[in-house]
C-alpha cells in the first residue's frame, strides 16, 4: 500500500508549494517549507519500509535534524527582517529587483 | 652568471612587489626598493646579454615538469627573438623610479609586479606558462590605471581590461586547441612552443584558431582596427603605466606573433599575410594621420605609438628575414624612442601642469639639454639615419617591398607621416615664444640627465653601429626561414614586379 | 682596381666631432656664463680645415694612380648585415667624389670663416656652428659614401641640418614653419630614394650594395625596374635639389641665416641631387626615358624659377629662385647624359652663388637685416668691395664670357644641342637671357641709382675683413673656375670632364666646330639681350613697379604655395581631424561600442525576470525542477 503514503506525500508537498507561492506572510511561507520537507521525509520512510532498508530512515533523521537547525536560523532571520521594516510581508523585501 | 637567472629576473620583482603591498612600507621605501630591484634586474639583464651566445636556439634554458600528465612544464629560455624584448623589459624600468619620485607605494609595487610578469611572458617557452604570465601582467596595469590614472580613468581602464581579456580568452582556446592537436597527432601531451612547430595544421579549424591567436595579439599590439582602446588608455594611464604599455607590453604582442603564429601557423599566415600586412599599413597611416589632429601631447604620442606598431607588425607579416629582423630591431628602437618620449611628456606635465600643445612653447630656449634629448628621441622615432629608428624601419620597408610592392610603397609613407605631426609638435612645444607656463621651465636635473643619458646614447649607438646587435638576432631569424617553406615562394609569386625572385634558395 | 686607404672616414669625422664638442659646450653653457665667441669660432673652423687638407691628400693620391683605377676605398665597419643584405659603413673616393670633396670643404671653410663675422652678437652663436659642422660632416658622408645607403645617411643628415638652420631663429613661427616645410618636402623625396634603393636591391638580386659592385651588376636589372629605380631616385633628387614639383621649400628656406643660404641652399646640399644622378650614371645611361624626364623637368624648373626671380623684391628670394633655376640647368645637363657638364656647373655655381649669397649677406649685415631691394640703392659707393665682388658673381651667373658660369652653362647647352635635344636647348637659351635680366636687375637696383631709404643708407658700411676676404677669394674662384673645363673651341681639352671620366658612364658628344661656335654665339647673344633689358629698365634708378596681369601672377609665384596648401596641407589636416572626430568614434570603435551596448540591452531585457519577490523565484524553481524531472523521467524510460 505504498501508493497511499506517496499520495499523502505529494498532497503535502503541493500544499507546501502553494503556500510558498501564494502566501505573503513570512511565517506562513516558512511553515510551508517545513511542510514540504515533511512530505519528503514521509516519502523516504515509505520507501525505506518498502525495501526493508535502513538508509531511508537514516536520511529522514538527518533531514529532521537539518530542518530543526534551519528553523532556528530562519527564525533569527525573520526577527531581523521584522526589526528592519516592522513588517512580515514578503513583498516588502524586494531588494533584488532588477 | 648562475643557472636560474631567468627565474630570478621573473620572481624577484614579483615577490618584492607582493611583499611591498602587504607591508605598511612608506612610499619612499617602496620607491627605493623598487629602484634597487629594477637595478638588480638591469645588471642581470646586461650580464645575460653579454653571455648570450647567439646560437640561434634557446639559451639559459630552465625546464621543470609542472603538470606532467598534460605535458605542461615550467620552461624558460632566450633566443634571438625574445632577447631584445627582454632587454627592453629589464633595462628601461629603473628610469621610471628615477623620474617619478613622488608616487604612491602601490604604484611602485604594481610596477614591480608588472616587470616580473612581463619578463615571465617574454621568457616562457611553454604556452600555458606564457598564458599565465600574459594574464598576470594585465593586473598591475589595471590597478595602476584604475587607482592612479587621470580624471577619466575608469572607463579607459574598463575598456582596456575587458578588451584585452576578451582577446586572451581566444588565445586560451587556441592554446588548448594546439595542445589537443599535438596529442592527436603525436599521441603525447605537450605545450612546449618548440614542439608546436612540428604540428601539421590545416583546414577550417586551424584558420579559426589562427585568428584566435592573431586577434589576441592584435589587441595587445594594437593592430588596426583593434586599437581603439589605446588612445584613451595611454592618455588616462599614469605616465609610467603608459610607458610600460607602449614600450614593453605592446612589444610582447608582436613577440607573441613571431613566437606562436609564424612557426606554428605558417600555412595560414601565408594565406592571410597580405590581409594582416595591409592592416598594419592602414593602421600606420590611420593613426599617423589622426595624430596630427591631437591637442594633447600624450594622446598624440599614443597615436604615434600605434602608428609605429603598425609598421613593426607589418615587418612580422612580410615573412622574410630582412623584415622580421627589422621588426625585432625596431622593437627596441621604438621602446627607446617613443617610450622615452612618453617619459619626457610626463616631465613636461609635472613641470608645467599641462599637456596641451597650445599651452606650451619655447622650451628649447629654457631647457637646452632637455630639448636635445627630446629631439634625439624624436628623430629616432621618425627614423632618421644615425639613430636606431632608421635601421629597423629601413629593413622593414626593404622586406615589405620584397613581400609586395604596393605594401612596401605605402609602408614607406611612414617617413612622411611621422615627420608631419612630430615636427608640428616640436615646433609648438619647443620652438616659438615662451609663455607664462613655460617661462620658468627648469632644465633636466643631474639625476634626470644621467637617467636618460644611457638611453639617448643607446639610440645613437644602435643607429651608427647596429651590427653587434643585429648579429644577436640574425641567427634565430635565419633559422625561422631555413626550413622548407613553400609559403614564401607562393607569396612572392603573387608579386608582379619581381617575378624573378620566386626562386627561393630553400 | 681600387686602393684601400684608412683616412677617408676621418674626413667627415672631423666636422662631426666638432659638431659634438661645440654642441655640448653650447648646451651646457648657454644658460649660464656664455663662452666667448672666439672659442666657438676657432673650434668650428678646425674641422673644415682638417677635412680640406685631407681632401687635398685624397686628390694627390688619386692623381698618382692611373686614370682607370682611381678609386680609394675605406671600409670602416660592417654596418647592416641581414641575410643577403650586407652593407658596410664604407667610403669611396673617386674623381667625382674628389671634386665634390674639394669644393665642399673649400667653400665650407670659407663660409665658416665668414660666419664668424656675420653671426657675431647672436645668443645662439655656439648652436649655429654646431649645426654648421654637423652639416658639413653629413655632406661629406653624402659625398664619400660608398653606396646608396651610406649616401642616404648623409642625405638625411644634411636635410636635418637644413631644417635646424632654417628654423634657427626659432622664436618666430614663420621660420619654424619654413623649416618644417623643408623637412617634410625633403622627406617626400626621401621616400622615393628609399623605395629606389629597395627596388634596386631586389632587382639586382645578388652582389654588394656599393657603387662599384652595383655598376658591375647593373645589367641584371630588368628594363622596367631600371626605369622605376631611376625615376624613384630622381624623386629623391627633386626633393633635395628643389625641382618641380618639390621646389617650394627652397625659397622659404631663406628664413635661415645668410651663410646657411650660401653654404647649404646654394653651394652644396641642394646640388646633392645632381651628384646622385651623376653617381648613378651607370643606371641612367641605360634608361633614355628617365634621362629625358630629368632633362625636361630640369629645364622647365629653370624656366619657372627664372620667371619668379624676375619679380621678387627680397634679395635672398631672388637668389633662391636663381639657385632653383641653375639647378634646373644642372639637371638638364645630367638628363641629356652630359654628366660631367652638369657636375661642372655644380662646381662653378658653388663659387659664384656662394659669392652672391655672401655678398647679399654683407648687404643685409650692413643694413641691419633689411632684405627688400626696394629699400636699397646706391650702395656702390658705400660698399666697394662687396659691389665689385658681387658684380663678378653676377657676371658669372648671367653667363658673361670669360667668367666661370659662361663656360659651364655653355657646355650644358652645347651637349643638349649636340645630342639633338633642341627644345631643351631653346628653353635654355631663353632662360639664359632671363638670368642675365634678373641678375642685373638686382645689381642695378641695389648698387646703382639713388638711395631709397636714406636712414639705412647712412648707416651702411663695409663689413669687417673676416667677411670680405672670403668674398674676394670666392670672386677669384668665380672668375677662373671656368677655365678648368675649356672646350676645344676655346683651345682647351675639357680637363674636368677627363678627370671625371673613370666615375661616369658618358660619351661626350662631338660635332662640327660650326655648331660649337653657333651655340656659343647664341649664349652670348642671350646674355647681351638680358643685360640690355635690365639696364634700360633699372639702370638709372627705378621705383617698385605696380604689378598687374601676368606680372602680378608671377609676382605671387603662380600661387603655387597657396595651391599646395589648398590641395595637400589643408585636406591632410582635415583628414586628421575627421579621423579623430568622426571615423574613430563612429566607425572604428563602433563594433566595440556596439558590443558593449548589446550587452547592456540584453541585461535590460533579462531584468524583467528579476522580480525581486521570493515567491516569483520559488515559481521559477518549481517550474525548473518540474521540467528537469520530466526530462529525466523521459530519458530514463
Amino acid at each position: 500500500m505504498i501508493h497511499n503514503y506517496l499520495f499523502l506525500s505529494i498532497i503535502l508537498f503541493c500544499l507546501g508549494i502553494v503556500g510558498v507561492i501564494a502566501r505573503r506572510n513570512v511565517f506562513t511561507v516558512f511553515m510551508s517549507i517545513e511542510l514540504m520537507l515533511n512530505a519528503g521525509i514521509l516519502a523516504l520512510i515509505a520507501f525505506a519500509r518498502l525495501h526493508v532498508h535502513m538508509d531511508g530512515h537514516v536520511l529522514a533523521m538527518m533531514v529532521m535534524a537539518v530542518a530543526a537547525a534551519e528553523a532556528a536560523l530562519a527564525l533569527a532571520v525573520v526577527i531581523l527582517l521584522h526589526k528592519h521594516k516592522s513588517k512580515l510581508d514578503t513583498n516588502v523585501f524586494s531588494l533584488l529587483k532588477g | 652568471m648562475f643557472e636560474h637567472i631567468l627565474s630570478v629576473m621573473i620572481f624577484l620583482p614579483i615577490l618584492t612587489g607582493v611583499i611591498l603591498l602587504m607591508t605598511p612600507a612608506s612610499q619612499g621605501i617602496a620607491r627605493i626598493t623598487g629602484l634597487l630591484v629594477s637595478l638588480a634586474i638591469l645588471i642581470l639583464g646586461i650580464d645575460l646579454y653579454v653571455h648570450f651566445a647567439a646560437t640561434g636556439y634557446l639559451e639559459f634554458v630552465e625546464k621543470l615538469a609542472w603538470v606532467p600528465s598534460l605535458g605542461i612544464s615550467y620552461h624558460l629560455g632566450v633566443d634571438g627573438i625574445n632577447l631584445f624584448v627582454l632587454m627592453a623589459a629589464s633595462l628601461l624600468l629603473p628610469m621610471v623610479y628615477l623620474v617619478f619620485t613622488t608616487r604612491e607605494k602601490g604604484f611602485y609595487a604594481n610596477l614591480l609586479i608588472a616587470q616580473g610578469a612581463m619578463i615571465g611572458a617574454i621568457c616562457a617557452a611553454d604556452m600555458v606558462l606564457f598564458y599565465i604570465f600574459w594574464e598576470i601582467m594585465l593586473l598591475p596595469i589595471f590597478f595602476m590605471m584604475g587607482l592612479y590614472g587621470g580624471p577619466k580613468r575608469i572607463p579607459a581602464t574598463i575598456k582596456i581590461t575587458i578588451y584585452t581579456i576578451a582577446g586572451s580568452l581566444l588565445m586560451l582556446a587556441a592554446i588548448v586547441y594546439l595542445g589537443v592537436s599535438y596529442h592527436a597527432q603525436f599521441n603525447e601531451w605537450s605545450f612546449a612552443i618548440s614542439d608546436m612547430a612540428k604540428l601539421n595544421l590545416s583546414g577550417q579549424t586551424a584558420i579559426l584558431f589562427f585568428f584566435c591567436f592573431i586577434i589576441a595579439f592584435a589587441i595587445k599590439i594594437p593592430l588596426f582596427p583593434f586599437h581603439t582602446w589605446l588612445p584613451d588608455a595611454y592618455t588616462e594611464a599614469p605616465t609610467a603605466a603608459t610607458f610600460v604599455l607602449s614600450a614593453i607590453m605592446a612589444k610582447i604582442g608582436v613577440y607573441g606573433v613571431i613566437r606562436f603564429v609564424v612557426p606554428v601557423f605558417d600555412e595560414q599566415l601565408a594565406r592571410f599575410a597580405i590581409l594582416l600586412a595591409c592592416s598594419g599599413v592602414v593602421g600606420m597611416m590611420y593613426c599617423g594621420i589622426a595624430a596630427i589632429a591631437q591637442k594633447d601631447l600624450k594622446r598624440m604620442l599614443a597615436f604615434s605609438s600605434a602608428s609605429h606598431m603598425g609598421i613593426i607588425a607589418l615587418g612580422v607579416f612580410c615573412m622574410n628575414m630582412q623584415a622580421l629582423t627589422g621588426s625585432i630591431y625596431q622593437i627596441v628602437a621604438h621602446a627607446t624612442s617613443v617610450g622615452v618620449l612618453f617619459l619626457f611628456v610626463g616631465l613636461i606635465e609635472s613641470r608645467t601642469n599641462s599637456r596641451s600643445i597650445e599651452d606650451l612653447g619655447g622650451i628649447a630656449a629654457k631647457a637646452p639639454v632637455f630639448a636635445l634629448f627630446f629631439a634625439i628621441a624624436l628623430l629616432a622615432s621618425v627614423g632618421l639615419p644615425g639613430t636606431s629608428g632608421f635601421i629597423g624601419e629601413f629593413l622593414i620597408i626593404l622586406g615589405a617591398i620584397k613581400f609586395n610592392v604596393w605594401v612596401g610603397v605605402f609602408a614607406g609613407t611612414t617617413l612622411i607621416i611621422g615627420v608631419c605631426y612630430m615636427l608640428y609638435m616640436f615646433q609648438r612645444v619647443f620652438f616659438e615664444k615662451t609663455n607664462p607656463n613655460t617661462s620658468t621651465f627648469k632644465d633636466l636635473t643631474l639625476v634626470e640627465g644621467l637617467t636618460f643619458l644611457p638611453v639617448i646614447l643607446l639610440i645613437i649607438i644602435m643607429g651608427i653601429y647596429p651590427h653587434p646587435f643585429l648579429s644577436k638576432i640574425t641567427p634565430t631569424t635565419a633559422l625561422q626561414f631555413a626550413g622548407d617553406t613553400p609559403v614564401v615562394a607562393q607569396t612572392v609569386a603573387t608579386n608582379a614586379l619581381f617575378p624573378e625572385l620566386t626562386i627561393e634558395k630553400k | 682596381m681600387e686602393l684601400s686607404v684608412n683616412y677617408l672616414g676621418l674626413i667627415p669625422l672631423f666636422p662631426l666631432m666638432g659638431a659634438v664638442i661645440i654642441g655640448l659646450l653650447h648646451v651646457f653653457t648657454c644658460n649660464r656664463t656664455r663662452l666667448p665667441e672666439k672659442v666657438y669660432g676657432i673650434l668650428a673652423c678646425i674641422g673644415p680645415i682638417l677635412s680640406f687638407i685631407l681632401a687635398l691628400r685624397v686628390w694627390v693620391a688619386l692623381k698618382a694612380l692611373p686614370p682607370e683605377s682611381r678609386f680609394l676605398t675605406h671600409d670602416v665597419f660592417t654596418w647592416i648585415s641581414v641575410g643577403e643584405f650586407n652593407v658596410s659603413m664604407g667610403f669611396l673616393a673617386d674623381p667625382l667624389a674628389c671634386l665634390f670633396l674639394l669644393f665642399v670643404t673649400f667653400i665650407g671653410t670659407l663660409i665658416h670663416i665668414y660666419s664668424i663675422g656675420y653671426m657675431s652678437g647672436d645668443v645662439n652663436y655656439g648652436k649655429f656652428f654646431a649645426y654648421m659642422n654637423l652639416f658639413l660632416g653629413s655632406m661629406l658622408v653624402l659625398v664619400l659614401g660608398d653606396g646608396p645607403l651610406v649616401m642616404f645617411v648623409g642625405w638625411e643628415g644634411v636635410g636635418l641640418c637644413s631644417y635646424l638652420l632654417i628654423s634657427f631663429y626659432s622664436e618666430d613661427r614663420a621660420n619654424v614653419v619654413a623649416g618644417n616645410k623643408a623637412f617634410i618636402v625633403n622627406r617626400i623625396g626621401d621616400l622615393g630614394f628609399v623605395l629606389g634603393m629597395a627596388f634596386l636591391f631586389w632587382g639586382i638580386g645578388s652582389g654588394g650594395f656599393d657603387y662599384l659592385s652595383l655598376s658591375v651588376n647593373a645589367d641584371n636589372l630588368a628594363p622596367g625596374i631600371a626605369l622605376a629605380v631611376c625615376l624613384l631616385f630622381f624623386i629623391g633628387a627633386t626633393g633635395k635639389s628643389a625641382q618641380i614639383p618639390l621646389y617650394v621649400w627652397l625659397p622659404d628656406a631663406m628664413a635661415g641665416p645668410t651663410p646657411v643660404s650660401a653654404l647649404i641652399h646654394a653651394a652644396t646640399m641642394v646640388t646633392a641631387g645632381v651628384y646622385m644622378v651623376a653617381r648613378f650614371s651607370f643606371l641612367y645611361a641605360g634608361v633614355e626615358l628617365a634621362g629625358s624626364v630629368i632633362a625636361w623637368v630640369g629645364i622647365l624648373t629653370a624656366l619657372l624659377a627664372a620667371i619668379f626671380a624676375m619679380y621678387q623684391d627680397d634679395i635672398k628670394k631672388i637668389l633662391a629662385y636663381s639657385t632653383v633655376s641653375q639647378l634646373g640647368y644642372m639637371f638638364a645637363g645630367v638628363g641629356v647624359a652630359a654628366y660631367s657638364a652638369g657636375i661642372f656647373h655644380v662646381f662653378t655655381h658653388a663659387f659664384f652663388k656662394a659669392l652672391l649669397f655672401l655678398g647679399a649677406g654683407s648687404i643685409i649685415y650692413a643694413l641691419h637685416h633689411e632684405q627688400n631691394i626696394w629699400k636699397m640703392g646706391g650702395l656702390k659707393a658705400k660698399m666697394p668691395i662687396t659691389y665689385v665682388t658681387m658684380v663678378i658673381g653676377a657676371l658669372a651667373l648671367a653667363g658673361c664670357p670669360p667668367f666661370s658660369g659662361f663656360f659651364s652653362k655653355d657646355e650644358i647647352l652645347y651637349c643638349a644641342f649636340a645630342t639633338g635635344h633642341y627644345g631643351i636647348w631653346l628653353v635654355g637659351i631663353v632662360v639664359a637671357a632671363m638670368t642675365a635680366f634678373y641678375t642685373f636687375r638686382m645689381i642695378f637696383i641695389v648698387f646703382h641709382g639713388q638711395a631709397r631709404d636714406q636712414e639705412k643708407f647712412d648707416h651702411a658700411h663695409e663689413p669687417p675683413s673676416v667677411m670680405t676676404i672670403p668674398l674676394i677669394i670666392l670672386a677669384v674662384g668665380a672668375i677662373f673656375a671656368g677655365f678648368f673645363n675649356l672646350p676645344g673651341v676655346f683651345g682647351g681639352n675639357l680637363m674636368v670632364s677627363q678627370w671625371l671620366e673613370p666615375s661616369l658612364t658618358e660619351v661626350h658628344p662631338y660635332t662640327s666646330t660650326f655648331v660649337e661656335i653657333f651655340v656659343v654665339v647664341a649664349s652670348i647673344a642671350a646674355f647681351a639681350v638680358g643685360l640690355k633689358l635690365a639696364w634700360s629698365k633699372y639702370g638709372q634708378g627705378a621705383t617698385k613697379p605696380e604689378f598687374s596681369g601676368f606680372s602680378r601672377f608671377a609676382y605671387n609665384k603662380f600661387y603655387v604655395d597657396e595651391a599646395f596648401d589648398r590641395v595637400l596641407v589643408q585636406p591632410y589636416r582635415a583628414l586628421g581631424a575627421t579621423i579623430w572626430k568622426n571615423i574613430e568614434p563612429n566607425v572604428t570603435d563602433a563594433p566595440v561600442k556596439g558590443a558593449s551596448r548589446l550587452y547592456m540591452m540584453l541585461g535590460n531585457a533579462f531584468k524583467v525576470f528579476q522580480a525581486g519577490y521570493v515567491r516569483v523565484y520559488a515559481i521559477y524553481m518549481v517550474v525548473g525542477l518540474s521540467l528537469m524531472t520530466l526530462f529525466l523521467s523521459q530519458s530514463l524510460n
